[in-house]
C-alpha cells in the first residue's frame, strides 16, 4: 500500500507550537508511507488541489491528514480523496491542532506526539478497506416535540412549506410559557395577543396534526425513517365530541383543584380547560382532584355534557408515528428554587415567582390582572424583584445566566407601576444583560420613566416582620447595606430544560447537559442541529432564550427539516457492523445489546446467524464489544484496525524506552 | 430402588426419543470416571453416578448442532450451565432433555493425591476405590485407606447453594434440603491482600500457563471454539508468543468473556494440567456481577444475564439520579 501524509500548519494554529515539517520527514520513514508533506492549509483550495495531485501522480492508495478534528473537516478530505479517485474510506485524520497544538506550548513534546498520532493513523489506514453507500428512501413527515411558541412556528413553517407535521405537546394545550405571560418585552404587547392567532393556524391547518396531552413513549430507526411511539394520556373526555363548551366546568363541584396552568396561584375545577384560548379547547379531568375518581360518587359532569364527551374509563392509547425528522422544542421550566433557605424556601406566601406574578397581571389570571399578594390579598405598594435567583450562581449549582430574567423583570416593573400608580418597585441586580434590538432602551425606560429602583447587589436574606417582608440585601455600588419593607417579593428564577427532557434525549439519542438543555451539533456553526442526524432543537429545549430567538430557531430548524426533506434519497454510512458469518454462533446477543433494533436472526444452512440491517445500524459498537470471539465488527473500526493503532502507539514508545 | 437405578431406568424409558445421552462411565482406573455416550440400551449398563463423577457434561450440548436431540444427565452446579446455555440460546429447551440430579459433593482428585502422597502412596497405584458412611475407601499398594470425603472434597461443594439440578424433565432420588449461602468468603480474603500481592500471586499462577487452552475446551460456555480471540488471527487480540503478558491476557480475555455467565463449575481449573486456580479469578467477576446486579448465572432460565442486557438506567446503577 502507498500512504501519503500531509501535515497541516493551520498557519500558526499548528506550526506555532508543533515542528510541522519534523513530522513530516518523519511520516517517511513509516511503513507504508510514500510521500509526506508539510502544507499551508490543507482545507483551502490550494491545499487540497495538493493532496489531490501527489495522489495522483505518486499514484497513492490512501491519505493521512494531520491537521484539525475530523468532525471539522473529516467530510472535506474525505471528498478531496474522492475527488482523487480513491475510495473516501481510505483517509485518516490525525488530530494535531485540538488535541496537540492548542493543549501544550511544549514544541518538542508536541512535535513527539503529533508524530505518534500520525504513526497511528497510518497504521490504521494500513488496514483500511473501501466502504460503499447505500441510498435509501425517506418519509417526508415531521414530528415536532413540544408545542410553545418555537415549536409551533417550526410547525407552521415546514406545514406551510408543504411538510406532514405531529405536534406532540406534554400538556393538554399547546402555547408553552409564552401563554402564561401577561405582555412581552420589549414592546409590551399582549402575549396572548400575538400568540393566539398562531395556535389557531396550528388548530386549522390541514397538514398539521396535533396531540395535546401526549408524550413520546420510544423512538425508533434512524434518519428519514423514524418510528414513534407516542403515548396520548387519558383525559378522561372523549376529545372527538368534545366542544370546549365548558358547561362542566360550571358544574363541577371540586373547585379547588390544582392550576399549573396559572402556576398555583390560583384553583380550577376538577374537569377544566386551563385557559379560554386553549389550543385544543377540549376539557380534561384530572384524576387527583375529581371526586368521581375519589370517591366514585359525583358523575355530574357526564349528566350535564351536552355531547356525552365524558369517558371515566378512557385509558392511555398509544400510537405509531412514521417520520423522517423530529425537532424537539420542550422548552424549559423553572428551576426549584425552594434551594433558597434564605428567601424562606417556599414558606413565606408573598414571596413568588416571576411566571405567578405573570399570571397575576394577567387580565384573564386568577386574581383579574389585579395585583393582590397571596397573603391577605391586598394591593401591595412596595414590590422587590430579587434577579439571578437560581442563575449565576455557583452555590447553587447553576453557573450560567438564564439570560431573559433582566428583561423580563424590567417588563414586570413597567406593568407594576401601570397597575399601580403609587406603587414602588426595587429590582436587586447583578448586572443588567440587555443586548438586543431596543432592549437596553427598555430597561433604561423601567429606570427612567418608570422610576423602579435598580440596586446592585444580591439579597442576603427575605424574612417577615409585622405584615411585611424585610429584604436585606447589599448595595455595592454605594457599598452600604440596604433593608427594604415589602408587601411582596418576586423571584426571577433561573431556567432549566423542561422536567424529563435528559429522559427523552436519551430516547431521541441526542445529548443533554446537566442543566437538561440538549446540546447542539456545534455551538456556532450548527446552532439547531445535534449529533443525531435527523433530529433538531429550537427554542428553550436548547438554552435559555427569549422569544425573538426562540421563533427564530424555530423557523431555522424548519429550514433544516425542509432541505434534509429536498432528496428524495439519503446516502447511508457504511461505517456500520458486519458479522463474520463462519464466527458467528448464533447466540443473537448482539441483537440483544444493539440499542437501535438493527440486528435481525437469519437461517444460513439450517444455523442461526445474525444479520446487521446496515441502513438501521448507526455504527454505536456495542454489539462489537458484546460479540466475545468477535463475529461482528464495525467496518473502518474493526478490532484489528484499532489495535494497529494501539500497537503503532506502544511500539514508538518501546523504541524510545 | 438405588440413585443410579433410577437414573438408569430413566434413561432406557426416554431414550427413544433422543439421539444420545450423556452421563458418566467407568474412566481408566477406578479413580476415575469419564464421559459415556450413549445411544442403546446396552450402553446405559455402563453408567455410573458416584462422587468421582466429576465433569460438567453440559460442555458437550453445543457440539451437536441444532438437529440432534441430547440427553444430558447433571448435578446441580452443571444444571446451572445448562441454564445459562438455554438464556443464551446457544441450544434450545425442545433439543435438550435434562436428568438430574442431587450431589452431596464430588472429590477433588488433588486433594485425594495429596492425601495418599502424605502417607507416601501414590494416587497411580490405587486399584479399588468405593464410599461407605462418608468416607473414600481407597486400595492402594495392597493397603486399605480411608480418606473422609470432608478431606478431600472440592471447595466448590462446601459452598454449594444448589446441590439439586434446578433444571430438569427427570429427576433420580431424593431433593437434597440444606443448602450453603456462599456469600464469596474465599473471594473475601483474597481481597485482604495489597494489590501488589495480588498480581505477585498471579503474575507467579500464569508464569506455568501453557496455553494449552484446556480450561477453555473444559467450560461449557466458550463456545466459540475455533474462533477463540485468544488464538485468532482476525480478529488479532493476542500473539502466540510465549510470555507472561500473552498467558495473562489470554486469561483475563477468558475470565471477563464469563463475567455474568459463569456458573462456577470449576471445570477450567479442574481441567488446567498445573492446577492454576482459575476459579478464583472467576469468583471475583462473580461476586462483583452479585454486588452490582444482585444476579448469579445460570439459575433462572428466563433472567437475561445482566451484562448480555442494553439498559439506558440500569435498576441498580443509579447514575443519573432518575
Ligand atoms: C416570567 C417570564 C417572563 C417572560 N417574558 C418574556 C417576554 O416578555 N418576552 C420574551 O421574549 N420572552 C419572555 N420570556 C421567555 C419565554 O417564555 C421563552 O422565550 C419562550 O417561552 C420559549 O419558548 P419555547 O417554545 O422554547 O419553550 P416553552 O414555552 O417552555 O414551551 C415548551 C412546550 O413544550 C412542552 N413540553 C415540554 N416537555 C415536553 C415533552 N417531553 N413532550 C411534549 N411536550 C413537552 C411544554 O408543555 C410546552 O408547551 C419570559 C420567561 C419567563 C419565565
Ligand atoms: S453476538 Fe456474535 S456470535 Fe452471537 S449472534 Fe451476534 S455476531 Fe453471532
Ligand atoms: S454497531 Fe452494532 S449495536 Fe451499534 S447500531 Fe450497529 S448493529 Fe447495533
Ligand atoms: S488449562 Fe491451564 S495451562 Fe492450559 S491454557 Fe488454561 S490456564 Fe493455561
Ligand atoms: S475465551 Fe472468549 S472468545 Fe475464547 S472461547 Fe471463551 S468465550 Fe469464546
Amino acid at each position: 500500500m502507498k500512504i501519503g501524509v500531509f501535515v497541516c500548519h493551520c498557519g500558526s494554529n499548528i506550526a506555532g507550537t508543533v515542528d510541522v515539517v519534523q513530522v513530516a520527514e518523519a511520516a517517511k520513514s513509516m511503513p507504508e508511507v510514500a510521500f509526506a508533506k508539510d502544507t499551508m492549509y490543507a482545507c483551502s483550495e490550494p491545499g487540497q488541489q495538493g493532496i489531490i495531485d501527489a495522489i495522483k501522480e505518486m499514484g497513492l492508495d490512501g491519505a493521512v491528514v494531520a491537521s484539525c478534528t475530523p468532525r471539522m473537516h473529516g467530510s472535506t478530505f474525505m471528498r478531496t480523496v474522492a475527488r482523487a479517485g480513491l475510495n473516501p474510506y481510505m483517509f485518516e485524520m490525525a488530530n494535531i491542532r485540538e488535541h496537540v497544538s492548542w493543549i501544550g506550548k511544549d514544541k518538542v513534546a508536541n512535535t513527539r506526539k503529533a508524530i505518534d498520532l500520525v504513526r497511528m493513523a497510518v497504521a490504521k489506514l494500513a488496514q483500511n478497506k473501501p466502504l460503499y453507500s447505500q441510498s435509501f428512501s425517506i418519509n417526508k413527515r415531521v414530528m415536532i416535540i413540544g408545542g410553545g411558541v418555537a415549536g409551533i412556528q417550526a410547525a407552521l413553517d415546514c406545514a406551510d412549506g408543504g411538510l406532514q407535521v405531529v405536534l406532540v405537546e406534554k400538556t393538554t394545550t399547546i402555547g408553552g410559557k409564552m401563554a402564561k405571560l401577561d405582555k412581552t418585552f420589549p414592546t409590551v404587547d399582549c402575549s396572548s395577543c400575538i400568540l393566539g392567532p398562531r395556535m389557531v393556524d396550528v388548530a386549522q391547518h390541514p397538514n398539521i396534526t396535533l396531540h395535546a396531552s401526549a408524550e413520546v413513549d420510544e423512538v425508533f430507526g434512524y434518519v428519514g425513517n423514524y418510528q414513534v411511539e407516542v403515548r396520548k394520556k387519558a383525559t378522561y373526555v372523549n376529545w372527538k365530541t368534545c366542544t370546549g363548551c365548558g358547561a362542566c366546568m360550571e358544574k363541577c363541584p371540586s373547585k379547588k383543584s390544582k392550576d399549573p396552568f396559572n402556576e398555583l396561584i390560583g384553583t380550577t375545577t376538577a374537569i377544566n380547560i386551563p385557559f379560554p384560548q386553549a389550543i385544543p379547547k377540549r376539557a380534561s379531568i384530572d384524576r387527583d382532584s375529581c371526586i368521581k375518581f375519589k370517591t366514585g360518587k359525583c358523575g355530574i359532569c357526564a349528566k350535564v355534557c351536552p355531547t356525552k364527551a365524558i369517558d371515566y374509563d378512557q385509558q392511555d392509547e398509544m400510537i405509531t408515528e412514521e417520520v423522517g425528522a423530529i425537532i424537539a422544542a420542550t422548552g424549559f421550566d423553572l428551576m426549584d428554587w425552594h434551594v433558597y433557605g434564605q428567601y424562606g424556601a417556599g414558606r413565606y406566601p408573598d414571596v413568588i415567582t416571576s411566571l405567578q406574578y405573570e399570571r397575576m397581571l394577567s387580565a384573564s389570571g386568577p386574581t383579574g390582572g389585579h395585583i393582590k399578594r397571596p397573603s391577605d390579598k391586598k394591593e401591595p405598594k412596595t414590590i422587590v424583584f430579587i434577579q439571578c435567583v437560581g442563575s449565576r450562581d455557583k452555590s447553587v449549582g447553576r453557573p450560567y445566566c438564564t439570560g431573559f430574567c433582566c428583561m423580563y423583570t424590567a417588563k414586570q416593573a413597567i406593568l407594576t407601576k401601570d397597575h399601580i400608580p403609587d406603587s414602588e418597585s426595587y429590582v436587586f441586580y447583578m448586572d443588567i444583560r440587555a443586548p438586543g434590538k431596543m432592549y437596553d432602551e427598555f430597561t433604561r425606560r423601567a429606570m427612567e420613566e418608570y422610576g423602579a429602583k435598580y440596586i446592585r447587589g444580591r439579597v442576603s436574606m427575605v424574612y417577615p416582620q409585622d405584615g411585611k417582608m424585610i429584604v436585606r440585601g447589599v448595595d455595592t455600588l454605594a457599598g452600604a447595606q440596604v433593608e427594604v419593607e415589602a408587601d411582596l417579593v418576586v423571584l426571577a428564577v433561573g431556567a432549566e430544560g423542561a422536567a424529563g427532557s435528559a429522559q427523552l434525549a436519551e430516547k431521541l439519542r441526542i445529548s443533554y447537559d446537566s442543566y437538561g438543555f440538549f446540546m447542539e451539533g456545534h455551538p456556532k456553526l450548527k446552532p439547531v442541529e445535534t449529533n443525531t442526524a435527523g433530529v433538531y432543537l429550537a427554542g428553550c429545549a436548547q438554552g435559555p432564550k427569549d422569544i425573538p430567538s426562540s421563533v427564530a430557531q424555530g423557523s431555522a430548524a424548519a429550514a433544516k427539516v425542509l432541505s434534509l426533506f429536498s432528496k428524495d434519497q439519503l446516502q447511508s454510512d457504511p461505517q456500520v457492523s458486519k458479522v463474520d458469518l463462519k464466527r458467528c454462533v448464533g447466540c443473537m446477543k448482539c441483537a440483544i445489546t444493539c440499542p437501535f433494533g438493527a440486528i435481525k436472526e437469519t437461517e444460513v444452512r439450517g444455523e442461526i446467524k445474525a444479520q446487521v440491517i446496515e441502513t438501521i445500524c448507526q455504527g454505536c459498537g456495542i454489539c462489537t464489544s458484546t460479540c466475545r470471539q468477535g463475529a461482528i465488527q464495525l467496518q473502518n473500526f474493526t478490532d484489528n484496525q484499532i489495535l494497529a493503532e494501539v500497537n503503532a502507539l506502544l511500539s514508538s514508545e518501546t523504541e524510545e524506552a | 430402588m438405588s440413585l443410579q437405578d433410577e437414573l438408569k431406568a430413566q434413561i432406557v424409558k426416554r431414550l427413544p426419543e433422543l439421539d444420545v445421552v450423556i452421563g458418566w462411565g467407568q474412566g481408566y482406573d477406578s479413580l476415575h470416571r469419564t464421559p459415556l455416550f450413549i445411544t442403546s440400551e446396552a450402553d446405559v449398563d455402563k453408567l455410573v453416578f458416584d462422587p468421582l463423577c466429576v465433569h460438567n457434561l453440559s460442555t458437550y450440548l453445543t457440539r451437536y448442532g441444532s438437529a440432534k436431540r441430547i440427553g444430558v444427565v447433571v448435578k446441580g452446579c452443571d444444571s446451572r450451565s445448562v441454564v445459562e446455555l438455554l438464556q443464551e440460546k446457544l441450544i434450545h429447551r425442545d433439543k435438550v432433555m435434562v436428568f438430574g440430579l442431587p450431589c452431596e459433593g464430588v472429590a477433588d482428585l488433588g486433594k485425594v493425591k495429596r492425601a495418599l502422597a502424605a502417607k507416601d502412596l501414590d494416587m497411580g497405584r490405587v486399584r479399588a476405590a468405593s464410599f461407605a458412611d462418608g468416607d473414600l475407601v481407597v486400595t492402594v499398594s495392597g493397603q486399605e485407606i480411608r480418606l473422609p470425603m470432608a478431606e478431600v472434597q472440592a471447595d466448590k461443594c462446601g459452598r454449594c447453594r444448589y446441590h439439586n439440578a434446578v433444571i430438569h424433565d427427570e429427576f433420580a432420588g431424593q431433593p437434597i434440603t440444606e443448602a450453603a449461602p456462599d456469600t464469596y468468603a474465599d473471594v473475601a480474603a483474597f481481597e485482604e491482600q495489597t494489590l501488589e500481592e495480588r498480581m505477585e500471586f498471579w503474575r507467579e499462577q500464569m508464569e506455568r500457563c501453557v496455553r494449552c487452552y484446556a480450561c477453555r475446551n473444559a467450560c461449557p460456555l466458550c463456545v466459540c471454539r475455533d474462533y477463540c480471540i485468544g488464538q485468532s488471527r482476525e480478529p488479532n487480540w493476542v500473539s502466540q508468543r510465549d510470555g507472561l503478558e500473552e498467558k495473562f491476557f489470554f486469561q483475563m480475555i477468558h475470565a471477563t468473556h464469563l463475567a455474568g455467565r459463569c456458573t462456577e463449575c470449576g471445570e477450567c481449573e479442574r481441567a488446567c494440567p498445573v492446577d492454576i486456580p482459575l476459579l478464583l479469578l472467576k469468583r471475583k467477576l462473580g461476586k462483583e456481577i452479585l454486588e452490582l446486579f444482585d444476579y448469579r448465572a445460570g439459575t433462572d432460565p428466563d433472567a437475561k444475564p445482566p451484562l448480555l442486557n442494553f439498559k439506558v438506567q440500569e435498576d441498580t446503577i443509579n447514575e443519573r439520579g432518575w
